[in-house]
């Protein structure tokens, strides 16, 4: 275990310190000895475990599933869970800021990085959601949701005095808690925006929709507040606000890097790390090491960039991928690089410029409406050819995440118009992005060869 | 008799429609929901027409051209037709307003308007109702509406002309709810299938004229004598839409021996159940009428309990012995409450079965079969 800990970013004094903690959490998700040996061989398999910066990410995501799996045992007197709820952080480290007695965490981020990248170990979790309303088969219900489902009704994580969530993209998320509210007396908590701007006049429909999110997220801190007994004021989350946008600039710097590099210097499947470690809860204490981290991996990686070190060969056909990497599985993504593919960017991380002002800080954490996800089609396929012109895209790497419809409905047009607009390849994927199961080594190494060498016929 | 009348009038429509076009009047499509007031397209001198068409497996296959099949047939009917331009409804459109309700209707509304051949107008809206943001942010993109109907058909909107077409479609809406009552006989006059054809007509034949043949049928259903009953289980359908042409499932209800005598959907109760009031702004009561004095729909935050208390209202005053949760394959607000409601109906003794539908591209036999054994079961009736 120790081995394990230091693998993840632990100093080994301050891993034997938090022993008996980590142990009592494991015992708790499931987590066994054996587990521990084969979690060791996945971190160096799957992870760039030598470099310092992806450790202490590691190290961030473990410390805040084990705060959260032992909240009740620590004395937390409020516990508040966000799922699928963008800048949930942001609220929930202003709460943490304001007494020691309130645990803010979004699920299942932390979770999924660790019991399911390291371990491969969510699918129990998964059956228990599948025997209540989240049934598997043709609906393809999202496996995001799953884990919360699975891990509420099975008591891994304890239960929360407020569970909250959105539904700027999501139906299933918001009924879900509709569902634990009503089946097990869960309180629940919802904030929404309209997701209805037209293509036509983006920049002053987009200032609408902030501004009705705004006033979705203002109800949201009220009611947390009401919850922790404390107002939570915009001068708190401004300054958690601050310690998150340090964070960000590094994270834009990162990805500035890498996203360039060739050979490419990190692989795609330290993708879901970073976005995981993007959506943790931390602390105002905790942001400034989240920000340490990443200067580290920035480091790593431009010495790696400066030497001429990449993870696939110099010149690799480069790959845009729509959405994200995998969350639970790293094995796709680790399945490209063997192939010699690069796997250069996500859509995911796609902006459209917002044109209005930022002055209130619940416009400014509504910035994530602007992202390529929840664009309407209409701007986000020239969004996503406009990414590709501009990072040298040889291929798109279609995959849709079938639990969620907002992305999957995109996917065929977008297949559709990237490859007439650019006459690049596209493989699309059905995929699940939270449920390791839809993986299929044969099938997916197939497509991929195919695919490479047609990136390759047309070089 | 009203039912000829009704039936010439729907052969002729599409050719009326077509004439009223050259004539300059714009024909306004919108998805089905309850969430679009057809009143304010009225006002604006201009023909409302609800795309409902569905039922059909080749605008399904046609769909996948744009759509993946995770979506819900009704949602990927409105894609095939949209791009096989065989309905001559659809093909007679100037512009779509598609309110912004399941993320599946929202896709649609997406794809319409990539197309770019129709003018689309996305109606916000809010999936909560709670805070005062919330129908304020509704009655504004009402507003919104209004302001782009006016641009597009260049007649202005009068308060009193909507007013009058609140007192129109109130008459309509009243005309289906009673003759929807009417199916509290013990052997209703109507079936369901009848009316839900009635109710599917009054969304593309001319409103005034449909007020006619409501007030004509209601006296003619009301007139005919009372039956004893038949002795057929009575059942509830809850789904989220039934479309036009999608009356497998109803028919094969019939054919094995039971009977839907009230059915809670997004484009039936939903639409006709409540009235608008005609107090104060016309626009602000739209907002209200159409956002939150009713039914709740599945994708509605918090709606669950409150879709439940209704469900049992209707049960008793239809005095149901049995649901039949009929749901769209994909739809994952349904299919996850589906779970909510057997269990609580089943703590009150009323048996409920679910049925997956996708247009009977699979399995008719099968679910026929299903429904045998349960109608069989619900004989005997729940213990309220």
């Amino acid at each position: 275990m120790i081995e394990l800990l230091e693998m993840c970013g632990y100093e080994t004094a301050e891993a034997e310190a938090d022993l008996p903690r980590i142990k009592r959490a494991f015992d708790k998700l499931g987590i066994t000895d054996g587990d521990i040996e084969r979690g060791q061989q996945r971190l160096a398999k799957y992870y760039d475990i030598e470099l310092k910066g992806v450790r202490k990410i590691f190290r961030l995501c473990l410390r805040e599933l084990v705060n959260s799996v032992l909240a009740r045992e620590d004395g937390k007197r409020k516990v508040i869970f966000g799922f699928m709820a963008p800048l949930f952080d942001v609220v929930g480290a202003a709460a943490m800021a304001g007494s020691p007695e309130v645990l803010a965490a979004h699920q299942c981020w932390a979770y999924l990085t660790v019991v399911s990248g390291i371990f491969g170990k969510n699918v129990p979790v998964l059956e228990a959601a599948e025997r209540c309303w989240l049934k598997a088969g043709t609906v393809a219900h999202c496996a995001n949701v799953k884990t919360l489902v699975g891990l509420m009704v099975q008591g891994r994580l304890p239960r929360p005095d407020l569970l909250v969530s959105t539904g700027y993209s999501c139906e299933t998320a918001p009924k879900t808690l509709d569902l634990l509210h009503e089946l097990y007396g869960i309180p629940v908590f919802c904030f929404d925006t309209c997701v209805d701007r037209a293509p036509r006049e983006y920049d002053a429909e987009s200032q609408r929709m902030l501004e009705m999110a705004a006033l979705g997220m203002r109800t949201f801190t009220a009611k947390v507040g009401e919850v922790v007994g404390f107002e939570i004021t915009d001068d708190t989350l401004r300054a958690v606000l601050a310690a998150k946008n340090e964070v960000n600039e590094v994270m834009d710097r990162l990805r500035d890097i890498r996203e360039n590099s060739d050979p490419l210097v990190l692989s795609a499947t330290h993708d879901s790390l970073l976005m995981a470690l993007n959506s943790l809860t931390l602390t105002l204490g905790e942001l400034p090491e989240a920000a340490d981290a990443l200067n580290t991996l920035c480091a790593e990686i431009q010495a790696r960039v400066d030497s001429g070190v990449g993870v696939v060969a110099k010149g690799a056909p480069r790959v845009l991928t729509i959405l994200p990497a995998h969350h639970a599985d790293p094995r796709l993504e680790h399945l490209v690089g063997e192939l010699g593919i690069s796997l250069a960017a996500s859509d995911f991380w796609f902006m459209v410029p917002y044109q209005g002002d930022k002055s209130d800080p619940y416009v400014e954490m509504s910035q994530h409406l602007q992202g390529s996800m929840a664009s309407c089609l209409s701007r986000r396929i020239p969004l996503i050819i406009e990414g590709c012109r501009r990072l040298k895209i040889d291929g798109l790497l279609n995959t849709y995440h079938v639990g969620c419809r907002t992305v999957a409905g995109d996917a065929v047009m977008i297949g559709k118009e990237v490859g007439r607009e650019l006459g690049i390849p596209v493989l699309s994927l059905e995929w699940e992005n939270f449920d390791s199961r839809v993986y299929n080594q044969e099938q997916y190494q197939r497509r991929l060869e195919v695919f490479k060498s047609m990136m390759d016929s047309r070089r | 008799m009203w039912a000829e009348r009704l039936a010439e009038h729907l052969k002729d429509r599409t050719a009326q429609l077509e004439e009223s076009r050259e004539g300059g009047k714009k024909i306004i499509g919108y998805f089905p929901g309850d969430y679009v007031p057809e009143e304010l397209i009225v006002a604006a001198g201009a023909v409302p027409l609800c795309l409902i068409s569905a039922g059909d497996a080749s605008s399904l296959e046609a769909s996948l051209t744009a759509i993946p099949n995770l979506f819900c047939p009704f949602a990927r009917a409105q894609v095939g037709e949209k791009l096989l331009k065989r309905d001559p409804y659809y093909r007679l459109v100037d512009m779509l307003v598609a309110p912004i309700t399941c993320q599946h209707l929202k896709k649609t509304a997406e794809i319409w308007e990539y197309h770019g051949d129709v003018e689309v107008f996305k109606l916000g809206v809010p999936h909560q109702h709670g805070h005062d943001f919330e129908l304020e942010y509704y009655t504004d993109r009402l507003k919104v509406l209004r302001e782009r109907l006016e641009a597009f058909t260049g007649k202005k909107i009068t308060d009193e002309a909507i007013s009058e077409a609140i007192e129109l479609y109130n008459r309509l809406r009243r005309l289906l709810r009673q003759i929807s009552e009417l199916r509290r006989a013990p052997s209703p006059p109507v079936s369901t299938l009848d009316f839900v054809k009635l109710n599917h007509a009054s969304f593309c034949a001319d409103p005034a004229f449909m007020v006619e043949i409501l007030e004509e049928a209601f006296n003619d259903f009301s007139q005919r004598p009372a039956q004893p009953a038949a002795g057929v289980p009575r059942l509830l359908l809850i789904g989220p839409c039934i479309g036009q042409g999608d009356y497998r499932t109803l028919e094969l209800i019939n054919d094995t021996g039971g009977e839907v005598v009230i059915e809670e959907v997004c484009e039936g109760i939903r639409y006709y159940w409540h009235e608008i009031s005609r107090n104060g702004d016309p626009l602000t009561a739209l907002a209200a009428g159409y956002l939150k004095d009713r039914v709740p729909p599945a994708f509605l935050r918090y709606s669950t309990r409150a879709r439940l208390d209704f469900a049992m209202k209707l049960i008793k005053e239809f005095d149901v012995s049995g649901v039949i949760w009929y749901e769209l394959l994909g739809c994952e607000t349904y299919d996850s409450e589906s779970y909510y409601f057997d269990r609580e109906l089943g703590t009150r003794n009323i048996p409920m079965l679910i049925l997956e539908s996708d247009y009977g591209t699979t399995g008719v036999g099968q679910v026929g079969t299903r429904l045998e054994a349960f109608i069989e079961m619900v004989r005997g009736g729940p213990e309220l």
